[in-house]
């Protein structure tokens, strides 16, 4: 790893510029939080839906974010390797082994490593709220973690979904899911419950979902902008402006910064002002980002390409679910996911991938509704090293784009270890990739 | 039908000798084969819905680039071997496929195999990963409607005494693999890892009364024989599917004694009989799930986890434990510091395998193995 290839990422929007202000402010008032009491503190993966932790009013952290956060400012690899030495092979995913080097320098040191990038680090959780939304090893980390660090209690919760040749539509199978993610749910809020002391107020979850629901609706009708040429709005934004739907969803203020959002995309469109000056590709992006080297985006872009559809990170994706019973709207909402990734018939996710979107679409015919509404003609597929759950399909989802007429490429490194990441080989790729899609289209 | 005589002299090739054996029992059945990957899915369910069981098995060391045009590179090589076998067609005789949402890279085989190679039946047996009250609803549910899928493609009805009735017979081979584990308990053991591997793999393309007469000569043959006098350290095996003798072999070879073992293709499956409930489902959950110890299912944090692992030391009198983890194997490569840590401090060393399912290069992994019985 050669620290000067990476870069840092440029964004377009005043909005996502903002959130250097506003998420040092929101981190400030955790820390606050943190330090002024014995308030009890959970670690919490995605997939645990935040509108419930507001409704606890519980202070939560989110490591893998953390792990995005280490990964930007290139201090992952020392964590990653203090987990090597550990006996975690670096085959496993690399949020979670940031994560198992972090804690254990904190455990051996008494104190939060001061390479941590928050003033202060994670504070020292009280409890662990997993969820197995995504992978296996959401399964496992959260497990390791109590065993070796800290000896907490954990709740995963266990969301499931139907194959892609089960018809999710028969009442039976419908019934046979949702009773599991109700009884799922109601076992993660008497966890929470039970070690927060505090009992869940129905209506405050159903104001918190009323408010997450606007403005997910606003960050629906933003990535539907993108659908425009010259398309307003790059990877750099996207990929920053899904912070807030991890800390801020269910707060006004989410929805005051998806709404701003909304509105400074809608005027880009206006007025017809893109990212690049000529859109010579207009790109779909699979796969987790290097976050270590998010300036790769701007560099596709100063070579005319654009990414106007990300697969990953559309963890708030919007649906539309009636909020009298808020217990039922959690469960359909996830199951509406479930249905909708079964409508598109994506054969090698929905088993796994389950009731989130999270990538959901790999293979699936969705690819070809968006090939034409995003008038797409290419697709980079970043196969993680790490992160099997994410990148293991994407061959099958080149073949099926393929078979649109649409380009792809498969490069590989990793979401969090910038070791794998070999800069000049890696945009030689792409530059050639890009020139192959020119001949092609120049019938060439 | 009765098992081949000749059988164990043919067992040095087990998995080769089981793919030839179901060809010939289908031929002579009519009855169609239904393949396998990881044990939640009963087989006693297909068996008693008049379909053959089959455990699938890959061939390691194998060219697997047969299936670079479906899956990556970076994935489980056993996995990818898999498919492989099957894009070349070395499958052709299943009517079926089950596969169970056990980890990540087998529920995505699932989705491309069936998408790429539909077969006449498939069915992705899904599993919670909590051992909850819902949970384990959820897993009785499911047992229904993979019998009901099943009873669909045979046009067989599968009434609770046909079912209880299979369970007893599949408990019956339960029983004898237990009793030559406990030949493994003895100072010199009877029977090898390797011979044991060998005739589970087998096994594992029986129909459960052919496998019960094999399992009897077995046994008869075991007890009658001289053991090899010479002390050895005892081991046990413990990580990733293993559906091929080689690494035992080298153990063996190195000197070592497999006494016992934690693998999906071993104990786990035999260890305890399936409790023969009123409703046979009850028992096949408890069997299959509840107690079924694979490390994809969470069963909390803290080291407890692994204590029916030390029990199992401690029965077999075993002097060290070789983890054997195949490349990308999350569950397992999650489990090793914390297993290793716990099985230190109990007194118990422990090496690391980790291999691309192909056992090679076999000359450093002996090296290492044999380091390792030495300081043992």
């Amino acid at each position: 790893m050669n620290q000067s290839e990476m870069s840092r990422a440029k964004r377009h929007l005043e909005t996502t510029r903002k959130m250097k202000e506003m998420l040092p402010r929101f981190f400030m008032r955790q820390m606050e939080r943190r330090f002024s009491g014995d308030e009890p503190l959970a670690w919490c993966m995605v997939g645990v839906p935040p509108e419930l932790l507001k409704a606890f009013d519980l202070l939560f952290e989110w490591p893998e974010n953390f792990g995005t956060m280490c990964a930007s400012r290139l201090v992952a690899p020392h964590f990653i390797e203090v987990a090597e030495g550990d006996g975690y092979s670096q085959e496993l995913c690399s949020y979670v082994t940031n994560t198992m080097g972090y804690c254990k320098l904190t455990k051996d040191k008494g104190e939060p490593p001061e390479e941590s990038p928050l003033p202060g680090g994670m504070g020292t959780p009280s409890m662990l709220l997993g969820s197995g939304f995504i992978c296996e090893p959401r399964w496992k980390w959260f497990q390791s973690i109590a065993t070796r660090f800290f000896n907490v209690p954990v709740y995963s919760s266990d969301p499931l979904a139907p194959p892609w040749d089960i018809d999710p539509r028969d009442p039976r199978i419908e019934e046979h899911y949702l009773a599991l993610l109700r009884e799922d749910l109601a076992g993660q809020i008497d966890f929470m419950e039970k070690h927060t002391g505090k009992k869940l107020d129905l209506n405050l979850l159903r104001e918190t979902l009323a408010l997450s629901h606007e403005a997910l609706g606003y960050w629906r009708d933003t990535l539907a902008l993108r659908k425009a040429v010259p398309c307003p709005m790059g990877s750099t934004d996207y990929f920053h402006s899904i912070i807030p739907q991890m800390y801020l969803v269910g707060d006004q203020e989410a929805v005051d910064f998806y709404k701003e959002m909304y509105e400074e995309v809608k005027d880009r469109v206006d007025r017809k002002v893109g990212i690049v000056e000529e859109e010579k590709y207009r790109l779909i992006w699979f796969g987790l980002p290097p976050w270590f080297n998010m300036g790769i985006f701007n560099y596709l872009e100063s070579l005319g390409a654009i990414v106007a559809y990300e697969s990953t990170y559309n963890v708030g994706d919007y649906f539309e679910v009636d909020l009298s019973d808020p217990l039922e709207a959690i469960v359909r909402r996830t199951w509406q996911r479930a249905v909708k990734m079964h409508d598109y018939g994506a054969e090698t996710m929905p088993e796994l991938c389950n009731p989130a979107v999270f990538g959901g679409f790999s293979g699936s015919s969705l690819l070809d509704e968006l090939v034409e509404d995003y008038s797409l003609n290419g697709a980079l597929m970043h196969l993680t090293r790490s992160c099997r759950a994410v990148s293991f399909g994407e061959v099958h989802t080149k073949n099926r784009l393929a078979r649109l007429g649409v380009p792809s490429l498969i490069f590989e490194s990793d979401m969090a270890d910038p070791r794998l990441w070999s800069d000049a080989q890696i945009k030689n790729r792409l530059h050639a990739f890009l020139e192959t899609m020119d001949k092609a289209a120049g019938g060439g | 039908m009765t098992a081949n005589n000749h059988i164990t002299t043919h067992l040095s090739n087990a998995a080769v000798e089981s793919e030839k054996r179901i060809r010939r029992i289908k031929a002579e059945s009519g009855k169609p084969v239904i393949g396998y990957l990881c044990c939640f899915a009963p087989p006693e369910i297909i068996s008693a819905s008049g379909a053959i069981p089959f455990r699938i098995t890959g061939r390691p060391g194998e060219d697997n680039t047969a299936a670079d045009a479906y899956v990556e590179p970076y994935g489980c090589t056993y996995v990818r071997n898999i498919l492989a076998r099957a894009v070349r067609g070395e499958l052709e005789y299943l009517d079926g496929l089950v596969i169970s949402h056990s980890c990540d890279m087998i529920q995505r085989l699932y989705g491309i195999w069936t998408y790429y190679h539909p077969l006449p039946y498939s069915y992705m047996f899904n599993v919670p990963h909590q051992v909850s009250p819902w949970g384990q609803d959820f897993f009785k549910r499911e047992l229904g409607f993979f019998q009901e899928s099943l009873e669909k493609f045979t046009a067989t009805r599968v009434t609770p005494s046909a079912l209880k009735e299979t369970v007893a017979t599949y408990n019956r081979n339960r029983t004898l693999v237990r009793e030559l584990y406990n030949l493994r308990k003895e100072t010199i053991p009877a029977v090898e890892g390797s011979d044991i591997l060998n005739l589970l793999i087998y096994g594992g393309s029986l129909p459960p009364d052919d496998f019960t007469i094999l399992l009897e000569e077995k046994l008869a043959k075991t007890k009658l024989r001289k053991p090899r006098e010479e002390k050895a350290p005892r081991i046990m095996l413990w990580g990733s599917i293993m559906d091929d003798p080689s690494l035992l072999l080298m153990i063996e070879e190195a000197g070592g004694r497999i006494v016992a073992d934690d693998t999906c293709i071993g104990f786990r499956v035999w260890e305890k009989d399936v409790p023969l409930t009123e409703n046979p489902y009850d028992g096949l959950t408890d069997h299959y799930f509840v107690n079924f110890q694979c490390p994809r299912t969470d069963r909390g944090p803290g080291v407890n986890r692994f204590d029916y692992l030390l029990q199992r030391a401690r029965e077999y009198n075993v002097d060290g434990v070789i983890g054997y983890c195949i490349s990308f194997c999350d569950p397992h490569k999650f489990d090793y510091p914390d297993l290793r840590d716990y099985l230190k401090k109990e007194g118990l060393p422990m090496l690391l395998i980790d291999d691309n399912y192909s056992f090679e290069p076999a000359g450093s992994i002996k090296t290492r193995l044999q380091a390792f019985l030495e300081m043992i």
